[in-house]
């Protein structure tokens, strides 16, 4: 087995990429496996932002026509990704991390279909309706996930002790983020919902 | 000139921090791919309605998206001042000599000021006001979608010289 994986990362094309001083070998396959990402985590995360009532301004339902963004940012992240992957093979997956990193994308992207079932499976419900129970524990499992990848996927190159350091002070900051971020997502939610009224009033 | 940039750019104090913390470094970088998911997630989506995807969406409504941007932004802006107020705790060079030879980066930054050029365009041409109202359905102007397509240009060539810096250091 390991000496098929080692013929992989010594073929030809990984060696190509790894090894060429032009631009257009590793550098450009993390920039698009960073493409990747952006589109997939960052459309996918909007429609969780809405579904969670971050921005309840949002029609839900045009934003099932992100669908093919989203799913095409996944595929250049799984079509990169199996390049990266093909580079380094050997000490990827000897390493713990790596997998921490595999197992949280398939939990977010089997959390991303659950939250598109229960939030877009309500044809029904007006576009400003609240999302249901469901749909938020979807939404809100899939952003941890996205965020154990995205962590993982910077701390591969580490050293065990740092990473768990890394995650450590990654948790506190992000804990310390979001309760900043619920502050102020409730303030200007407030405050438009008043200035809604001050409109009404006056018609 | 050179002077003032070459002490104005270095902090003994965050390079020092980062050498003494080995979790600072990779911290600031996975907040940099936070802040580059908030970005797209939020200024791209904006985009991407304007040039006519997602066509259902009001364009005011998108527009509560853009704070999301502007954070991730901002925290893009933080970290990256990190990387290079601290960049002797990973490389033997001050940041003045980094941002002086290293193409990627400059080419990065030069994106970033294109980035805000293409913004101030948006408003200065009045397409701010164009597509303010913009229901469902209802297409963006030529140049609004012009500017949309730039905008998305320009973020995704920062993230991609972005990438590229580390193979001049």
């Amino acid at each position: 087995m390991w000496e098929f994986l080692d013929a992989i990362e010594n073929s030809g094309f990984s060696s190509y990429i790894r090894e060429t001083p032009s631009v257009l070998g590793y550098s450009t396959v993390l920039a698009l496996h960073t493409f990747g990402m952006a589109f997939l985590v960052g459309l996918s995360g909007v429609i969780a932002l809405r579904v969670l009532g971050a921005v309840p301004q949002l029609p839900l339902a045009p934003l099932k026509a992100l669908q093919p963004i989203i799913v095409a940012g996944f595929w250049l992240n799984a079509i990169t990704g199996l390049i990266l992957t093909s580079l380094a093979i050997h000490s990827l997956l000897t390493n713990w991390d790596f997998y921490v990193k595999l197992a949280a994308i398939a939990a977010a992207i089997v959390a991303l279909q659950k939250m598109r079932h229960y939030a877009f499976g309500e044809t029904t419900a007006p576009d400003d309706a609240p999302a249901s129970p469901r749909a938020r524990f979807w939404a809100g499992a899939m952003l941890l996930f996205w965020g154990i990848a995205v962590l993982g996927g910077r701390l591969t190159a580490y050293a065990t002790n740092i990473r768990i350091e890394t995650g450590r002070a990654v948790i506190v900051a992000v804990i310390l983020l979001l309760v900043a971020a619920r502050y102020v997502v409730r303030r200007v939610n407030r405050t438009s919902a008043a200035n809604v009224d001050n409109v009404e009033a006056r018609v | 000139m050179e002077s003032f940039l070459r002490i104005w750019l270095e902090w003994p104090s965050v390079a020092a921090f980062i050498m003494k913390h080995t979790w600072a470094w990779p911290l600031g970088e996975t907040f940099h791919f936070f802040g580059i998911i908030l970005l797209v997630g939020g200024v791209g989506l904006f985009d991407l309605r304007l040039l006519g995807v997602a066509k259902g969406l009001p364009v005011k409504a998108v527009t509560r998206l853009l704070p999301w941007g502007v954070t991730g932004f901002v925290i893009c802006v933080v970290t990256g001042l990190m990387f290079v107020t601290g960049t002797r705790a990973n490389v033997p060079m001050s940041p003045y000599d980094v941002i002086r030879t290293n193409i990627w980066l400059q080419l990065k930054l030069a994106f970033i000021g294109l980035a805000g050029l293409n913004l101030g365009v948006f408003y200065v041409t009045g397409m701010n006001r164009a597509v303010d109202h913009l229901g469902p359905g209802e297409d963006a102007p030529v140049l609004a979608k012009v500017i949309a397509f730039a905008s998305l240009f320009f973020w995704l060539g920062v993230i991609y010289f972005g990438r590229l810096i580390p193979e001049r250091l």
